[in-house]
């Protein structure tokens, strides 16, 4: 079965975009997640990564990371109410336990703890909406005039991850399969036989990578893709969004405290940060091509101008 | 020499020499002092049983031995003029390409266009180079549509015309095909050979093809080259080939060519449409489309019908108690984005004793109605009902994860299913010191084990797709195997794209196309009913109910040749 997280191309503008450019967008986000500990901002940051996911069409990605940064996010509330115990307003006092000592529950220790739990959402989402729409071959292969011998394993790496996870898939089955006479097969073997399997699918890969030439010093120069037309767009907003928290951040937007009484600030600096991180998450909107209206008189005009003039008049070329 | 004076053919694509080659570690060499050269825009068979050297000649070919697998090598290799045994796999890449058995490990990169642009970008072409080449390939391969798809949404298939247009996009003179239909269904393949030979006309590439169904490629060819132990065996026309297969080594002979040997026919057809020309050139027959009414043909025709509905009646010899029942079966698979039904309503019934072929094209849903059986699979609707099954899926090393074949079957009652493939005598062995064949029976044995009540075996016996890369020999082991599980009292399913091998150990052919059961009666009826799956004799002769040489052979000499 295929990963929701795995790459899967799409005629949208984030998949369009080129690698620097997507990645300079979906990592502001994440840097405002990692500069920010107001949860207003956090929230707006998950909303911007969540938003952006299901314009680019991975819906099912951000559905899984949603579910799978919730239960982490859950997790660490409870480890941190459970491990903290600074904080005035006490919920509920749990008495000794082993290992953790005096246990009192704090809203303060809660609070905090969601303000962590939050960050790792909006970080796990992100990581999905990079993973299944940044292609990971145009990853590499930027990379490639830089690492060489980095961007082979991580091409090989990138191939055998999904190869080997339905070889496991298979073997399980195959373990299932096995009459209930035949010897057990325990995790130890399955993994040994797994892991014979995964060389010597390596080593088909690699053959096929030396076929393809991936051992020739091809000229870096040569290798520049073109620019896609939506890089500028990512780019501004990742520009904006980075400009705007480092500016809020010294204005106070950041404005959150949980110890000794939680204090969240909602001034204005941090409900505009928080405003514009959100609207962040519009950028991989696909803007529709304008069509043009009939004229007046009821004819039909051409996208390249009158019929009757014969010439393509400059204003009147769609922009495709 | 000159660019120019190997683009006009003056070079051969291939040329080898005195080539012997020894893998490391092994006993003996696995190319003995081999000759042969393949001059430019050449279509050349590469013919043999497994292991008799054929893969290592393309691996030789191609550079990956001796630069990837390592090993001695003696002799001298050039491609396009260029020394394969000096130069690496990269360099002899703007040169040959090399397609192998399993699509899947060929596949590199994420999306079809970046796989098939690849090997320029390694190379430093230029981007606008790079897209025209990569469309024009995509043109000639009829693959545009695929471009912006992943590689793991794409079928068999579409996957093995992807690795081959990234193997073609360099405009490569020589291109070197490993078995490339062996996980293919019919269409797919014969429509894959057709295109090799289209592009072999067209681009002026050399085709070097080693292949076990030879009935599929051999019209296509313009010679033929047998292997035998590292060694050739035979070297020249297809025609010539056909007369010395007959005379030296029949188990590569055609099935038409078989069905003319046995019929006292000369010449000997390379293909179905030379088979038809000369029994019209003869006078026997009946093709273009069979309409005799009279005659000993008509005879034969008219009992073959006989036999048919004498099965389909149930007034078979074998047809008894119900070991598999599907009513209106659903069964949803969940690709990750998109489930969807790959079983869409299927009504089947199978009895004990029954030889079922399970063919259809890849995708219908075969392997899903035995995993669904089999119990990896839920319904989504409708009923199953299942006897004890034992299913062997189509990699049998799967199921070997010992060192030792007793250590699999530990038990009385694994011993019983090593008796049952005929395997106690290698209780000691190594399952990976085993050939091919016996790992097969060994995990068919690991399937059975404890299945069995005392020797009886489990209602159903499935195997998914056993013939992948097997030679003649091996799969008429499969049939005698097959027959004796049968013997025994199991229904024995085999889901296989192998018309032929389902006509030599089939008695009843069940046809799935997209998830529904198109066609479903005896073997004789339904593989000699079409055009894709039908063998060979059965599209020669168009008389329904004979499908083998012996049928067809039978038909003829009534005939009176």
């Amino acid at each position: 079965m295929k990963s929701r997280f795995a790459y899967q191309p799409r005629p949208r503008p984030l998949q369009l975009a080129s690698p620097g450019a997507a990645v300079a967008y979906l990592g502001a986000i994440v840097a405002v997640a990692f500069l920010y500990s107001n949860p207003l901002v956090l929230v707006a940051a998950g909303v911007a990564a969540a938003v952006a996911g299901l314009l680019a069409g991975a819906r099912p990605a951000v559905r899984l990371a949603l579910r799978m940064g919730f239960a982490l996010g859950l997790l660490i509330v409870v480890v941190n109410a459970l491990v903290v115990n600074r904080g005035e307003t006490v919920l509920a006092r749990l008495g000794e336990w082993p290992l953790f000592g005096r246990v009192d529950v704090t809203l303060e220790a809660i609070v905090a703890g969601l303000s962590g739990g939050l960050r790792a959402v909006v970080t796990i989402v992100a990581a999905a909406v990079y993973s299944a729409c940044i292609d990971p071959d145009r990853v590499l292969r930027s990379l490639r005039p830089l690492a060489g011998r980095s961007a082979l394993t991580a091409t090989l790496v990138s191939r055998l991850v999904p190869v080997a996870a339905a070889d496991a898939a298979r073997l399980r089955d195959a373990a299932r399969l096995r009459g209930p006479s035949a010897a057990v097969v325990g995790r130890a073997p399955l993994a040994r036989r797994l892991l014979s399997g995964s060389l010597d699918r390596a080593v088909d890969v690699a053959a096929t990578l030396e076929l393809r030439g991936y051992s020739l010093d091809a000229p870096a120069a040569r290798n520049r893709r073109a620019r896609s037309r939506y890089d500028r767009r990512f780019y501004a907003v990742a520009v904006l969004v980075l400009a705007a928290a480092v500016a809020g951040k010294t204005l106070g937007a950041d404005d959150f405290q949980t110890y000794p009484s939680v204090a969240i600030g909602l001034g204005p600096a941090t409900l505009a940060v928080s405003a514009l991180v959100a609207l962040s998450g519009l950028t991989p909107l696909r803007r529709k091509p304008k069509r043009r209206r009939p004229a007046a008189d009821g004819t039909k005009t051409s996208l390249y101008g009158p019929k009757s003039s014969g010439r393509r008049g400059p204003r009147e070329v769609a922009r495709v | 020499m000159s660019e120019l004076a190997i683009r006009r053919g003056a070079a051969p694509a291939l040329a080898v020499r005195g080539l012997t080659y020894t893998y490391p570690q092994a006993p003996q060499p696995a190319l003995e002092d081999v000759s042969l050269e393949v001059a430019p825009g050449e279509f050349v068979l590469l013919a043999g049983r497994s292991a008799s050297g054929k893969s290592t000649l393309l691996k030789a070919a191609c550079g990956l031995v001796p630069h990837f697998h390592g090993g001695e090598i003696e002799g001298e290799v050039r491609v396009a003029d260029l020394d394969a045994i000096a130069a690496g796999p990269g360099e002899l890449a703007a040169a040959v390409g090399y397609l192998a058995q399993d699509p899947e490990t060929q596949v590199v990169s994420t999306t079809v266009a970046a796989e098939i642009e690849l090997p320029l970008e390694m190379r430093g072409d230029a981007p606008a180079d790079r897209a025209r080449a990569v469309e024009e390939v995509a043109l000639a391969l009829a693959i545009p549509h695929l471009l912006t798809r992943a590689v793991d949404t794409l079928s068999g298939g579409e996957l093995q015309r992807v690795a081959l247009a990234a193997a073609l996009v360099t405009r490569p003179r020589l291109i070197l095909l490993d078995e490339p239909t062996s996980q293919l269904d019919p269409v797919a393949g014969d429509e894959l050979i057709w295109l090799l030979r289209r592009l072999n006309e067209e681009w002026g590439v050399a085709v070097l093809l080693a292949e076990h169904r030879l009935e599929r490629c051999l019209a296509a060819a313009d010679r033929v080259i047998a292997m035998d132990a590292g060694r050739l065996s035979f070297d020249g026309p297809p025609a010539d080939f056909l007369v010395w297969s007959r005379d030296n080594d029949p188990a590569l002979e055609t099935p038409a060519a078989r069905l003319f040997s046995l019929a006292g026919i000369d010449p000997l057809p390379t293909g179905v449409r030379e088979a038809r020309q000369t029994l019209r050139g003869t006078g026997a027959g009946p093709p273009p489309h069979s309409t005799c009414s009279g005659g000993a043909l008509a005879a034969v025709r008219d009992s073959a019908a006989r036999e048919v509905q004498a099965v389909r009646r149930g007034s078979g010899p074998r047809l008894s108690e119900g070991v598999l029942e599907a009513a209106n079966l659903w069964v949803e698979l969940d690709q990750g984005e998109d489930p969807r039904d790959v079983l869409k309503g299927v009504e089947l019934a199978i009895h004990r004793g029954e030889q079922v072929a399970l063919m259809g094209r890849n995708g219908a849903g075969k392997s899903t109605l035995l995993r669904t059986a089999a119990g990896l699979h839920g319904p989504a609707a409708g009923k199953l009902q299942v006897d004890s099954i034992a299913l062997l899926t189509q990699n049998p090393s799967d199921y070997l994860v010992r060192e030792r074949v007793g250590d699999e079957l530990p038990s009385d009652e694994g011993m019983a299913a090593l008796r049952v493939v005929g395997l106690e005598a290698k209780v000691d062995a190594d399952p990976r010191d085993l050939s091919g064949g016996e790992r097969q029976r060994l995990a068919l044995a690991i399937a059975l084990a404890g299945r069995m009540e005392g020797e009886e075996l489990p209602g159903l016996v499935a195997l998914d797709e056993p013939t992948r890369g097997m030679d003649h020999a091996r799969k008429g082991e499969l049939v005698r195997l097959v027959e004796r599980l049968a013997e025994r009292g199991s229904a024995v399913v085999v889901a296989t794209h192998d018309v032929e091998f389902a006509s030599e150990f089939a008695d009843r052919v069940v046809l799935l196309g997209d998830g529904v059961v198109i066609a479903d009666g005896p073997m004789a009826e339904i593989l000699s009913g079409g055009w894709y799956f039908a063998t060979e004799v059965a599209r020669v002769l168009d008389l329904p109910g004979v499908v083998t040489p012996e049928q067809g052979a039978a038909a003829l000499r009534e005939e009176g040749f």
